[in-house]
């Protein structure tokens, strides 16, 4: 049994490495352990502005997070290798050609996932911030007991999912009921306590125990992580075939639909179009507009394709709701209460930077389940693809523009809802312009990748930074964002040429 | 006689690694060429460097008088390709991927002409079905029907009969053979040789990246001599 779970070790090892490089992957855990480290002598900088109590909250959220996505990839894991590499698997789905249940394969799984984000993720965080400690003055009881409650938010996101999951493989409706009711009883706690962050601090436990430490807390944590994980492991299904689904055909009238959107369209005649086809607009005599017709005309397809792929997924759905409200609405909450120290435009200002940044991540959406060699044999270039995401992603971007509205209306700051908005799309594209120039249709396999990771963190965050203060003067200098439409113009004409040479890798 | 298909010294480095090493061929109009090696001997790399979807290392080629250097896109769009375990995209029907073929390619009458071949591989009763959840023949017959939806010049096909059943296999042979007759080239990899024997015209022979031998199966014919036989006579010998 010990085989089993060494090789799910080699396995998620040599996935990793595959795919971003021995030398990057293994220098990733060193980048960590470096913020961790640099991030602590901020601390006594940032306790100034920002409760503590917040600070911890955030962080044992994000593994929170990490473990969520992680146990996703574990669930999803074979579907997503099948979309991406053709025909790949995982060992935890190797059920039917090995004599060992999936029960025992799972249990495996989950203890392999554990220690190995954890010497990816947490061991290295909770060292850069133990080493540090001592030269800013805090106590190592606190890193010590993070590499407890990290884990333990770690395992709480991993066990939410596998339960959710097993959930879902037996009733789409109930896995909602759920969500829709802890949605309300955090909701009903706020109303009742009037206090966000010790709501907050119950739905995260291991953040409470961090700051509060007891033994029965971490009794009653540990406890919640087995009360999901059992029933999970019971319940729990990897393959879940429903059968053959059948669709009406929509590719041609939301092609249609989409060719009038005016910017899609880019003032192309739509009978024009046609009949560049008809004339193999590709042909050496034709003309440049000939090109420019063809060229869209396949775009157009492609992101057809793609809001086809999102609405039958329900990744549209999914990725909305875990991806983009859950992290904007969570960091929105911690946000809050800053507002003894900041003006409640300043708050937004800050919201909208962070809506820009995560905004950017729905370029993953429409690539990280696509296999890109189903493109490679048809007359189109990467370049055309990389646009059609882009088309895609502007058109996805209505989401961001909607929470942001809605957040202004809920903290009374309307009149600064297009300043946020110009803010975070034009940090969004930017994000964007750096994850193509950098990592072109594959930004979610460049996720552990450390020089892919420092760069985009290099780019992106000083001007970011900047253009914030400028915002935190006044409201109206947020335009200043719009400058980011320069470099971004330019690191995207520089990734077409630069992923039409190239060869793709790996796929 | 034309040519359509040329390579000249063809050669393909990943890393360290040669995967293919100065190949030249030319394959003549109106042929079923067949390109025959083990696995792993660089087959499908070749068919990559032929319709630009990989870059060549050194050497040249052309399809049509296209080179895949020049204009990998126009390649392309003058041939029909079906690639070697090809997955098409999970969550379009089989009737939306040919329609999505035929936007991307500028094919005119697509629902037409993707009835023709529904019909013809048996499968209408799949149109509507998401692809991801077809059968591995279905999509392969799907495939089949993407490459050849407007008639190209030339199709390239790696591995034409893979998770076909007999019936199915000997309707695509009998394709093949008839396709060419009208002038059109079918440029096909295989490793089963019997097929390769019954349908191509000419072949040749790679092992681990080199060609070996080419030669028509005519004279092989004339010879009494079975494609197996020189096949494992000439890897044995290299």
């Amino acid at each position: 049994m010990f085989e089993i779970f060494v090789c799910m070790l080699k396995e998620e090892w040599r996935m990793h490495s595959t795919l971003f490089g021995n030398l990057n992957f293994a220098l990733f855990p060193i980048l960590i352990f470096g913020m961790a480290f640099m991030g602590t002598f901020l601390i006594p900088f940032t306790s100034r502005l920002m409760d503590v109590n917040m600070l911890a909250v955030s962080i044992h959220s994000m593994y929170c997070i990490m473990g969520l996505m992680v146990g996703s990839f574990g669930i999803m894991g074979k579907e997503m290798m099948n979309r991406r590499f053709g025909q790949g698997s995982l060992l935890i789905h190797s059920a039917r050609s090995l004599p060992i249940s999936e029960r025992r394969l799972f249990g495996n799984f989950v203890v392999k996932d554990t220690l190995y984000y954890f010497m990816l993720w947490i061991l290295p965080f909770c060292l850069g911030f133990l080493i540090a400690s001592p030269f800013n003055a805090i106590s190592i009881h606190y890193p010590l007991l993070m590499f407890v409650t990290a884990s333990l938010a770690f395992l709480t996101g991993m066990c939410t999912v596998f339960i959710l999951s097993s959930v879902y493989s037996r009733s789409r409706a109930a896995l909602y009921a759920v969500i829709i009711l802890a949605f309300a009883a955090f909701v009903a706690l706020y109303l009742i306590s009037g206090d966000i962050m010790r709501v907050m601090r119950l739905f995260m436990l291991p953040s409470e125990i961090f700051l509060n430490f007891s033994f029965p807390l971490l009794i009653i944590s540990a406890a919640v992580i087995i009360v999901l994980f059992i029933p999970a492991i019971f319940l729990f299904s990897p393959e879940t075939h429903a059968g053959e689904k059948r669709y009406v055909a929509v590719l041609c009238p939301l092609y249609d639909r989409l060719s009038r959107l005016p910017f899609i369209r880019g003032g192309i005649d739509a009978e024009k179009v046609s009949a560049s086809a008809t004339s193999g607009a590709s042909a050496p005599a034709a003309s440049e507009k000939d090109f420019v017709y063809a060229a869209a005309q396949k775009e157009l397809t492609i992101i057809a394709k793609d809001f086809i792929d999102l609405h039958r997924s329900g990744i549209g759905i999914g990725q909305t709701l875990f991806s983009f409200v859950l992290p904007v609405g969570l960091i929105w909450l911690v946000l809050s209460v800053l507002s003894d120290v900041l003006r409640p435009e300043q708050i937004f200002m800050v919201i909208a930077a962070v809506t820009g940044i995560i905004a950017s991540t729905m370029y993953t959406w429409l690539t990280e389940f696509e296999s890109f060699s189903a493109y490679l044999f048809l007359p189109v270039k990467v370049s055309s693809i990389i646009r059609a995401k882009i088309m895609t992603f502007s058109v996805l971007h209505v989401v961001p523009a909607v929470f942001l509205i809605v957040i202004a209306a809920v903290t009374g700051v309307l009149a600064s809802a297009v300043f946020a908005i110009v803010f975070a799309f034009s940090v969004s594209y930017y994000a964007l312009a750096i994850m193509v120039r950098y990592s072109g249709l594959s930004p979610s396999l460049m996720l552990y990748s450390a020089s892919f990771f420092l760069r985009y963190s290099l780019f992106l965050m000083p001007p970011v930074i900047i253009l914030l203060g400028l915002a935190f003067i006044a409201t109206g200098f947020s335009l200043a964002a719009l400058i980011l439409i320069i470099p971004s113009y330019f690191l995207l004409k520089g990734s077409f040429e630069k992923w039409d040479r190239e060869d793709l890798p790996g796929f | 006689m034309e040519s359509v298909i040329e390579a000249q010294g063809l050669t393909k480095d990943y890393g360290e690694l040669r995967a293919v090493d100065g190949v030249s061929f030319s394959v003549p109009k109106g042929a079923v060429f067949g390109l025959l090696g083990q696995n792993g001997s660089g087959k499908t790399t070749i068919i990559k460097m032929l319709t630009g979807q990989v870059k060549i290392t050194e050497g040249d080629c052309s399809i049509l008088g296209v080179s895949p250097k020049v204009d990998p896109v126009r390649v392309r769009s003058l041939i029909g390709i079906i690639p070697e375990q090809e997955t098409p995209p999970s969550f379009l029907t089989s009737i939306e991927y040919l329609q999505f073929v035929g936007r991307i390619r500028g094919i005119h009458g697509i629902d037409e002409k993707a009835e023709f071949w529904f019909d013809f591989l048996d499968f209408a009763d799949k149109k509507d079905v998401l692809c991801k959840d077809l059968s591995r023949g279905t999509r392969q017959k799907l495939m089949f029907a993407q490459a050849f939806l407007d008639s190209p010049e030339v199709a390239v096909i790696d591995e034409p009969l893979i998770n076909l059943d007999p019936v199915m296999q000997r309707k695509v042979k009998d394709f093949l053979k008839s396709y060419t007759k009208e002038g059109r080239t079918v440029f096909i990899s295989t490793h089963i040789l019997e097929n390769a024997q019954e349908i191509c015209d000419s072949f040749a022979v790679l092992h681990k990246g080199s060609l070996l031998y080419t030669g028509s199966v005519a004279e092989l014919n004339e010879k009494g001599k079975k494609l197996d036989d020189l096949f494992l006579e000439l890897v044995n010998r290299a």
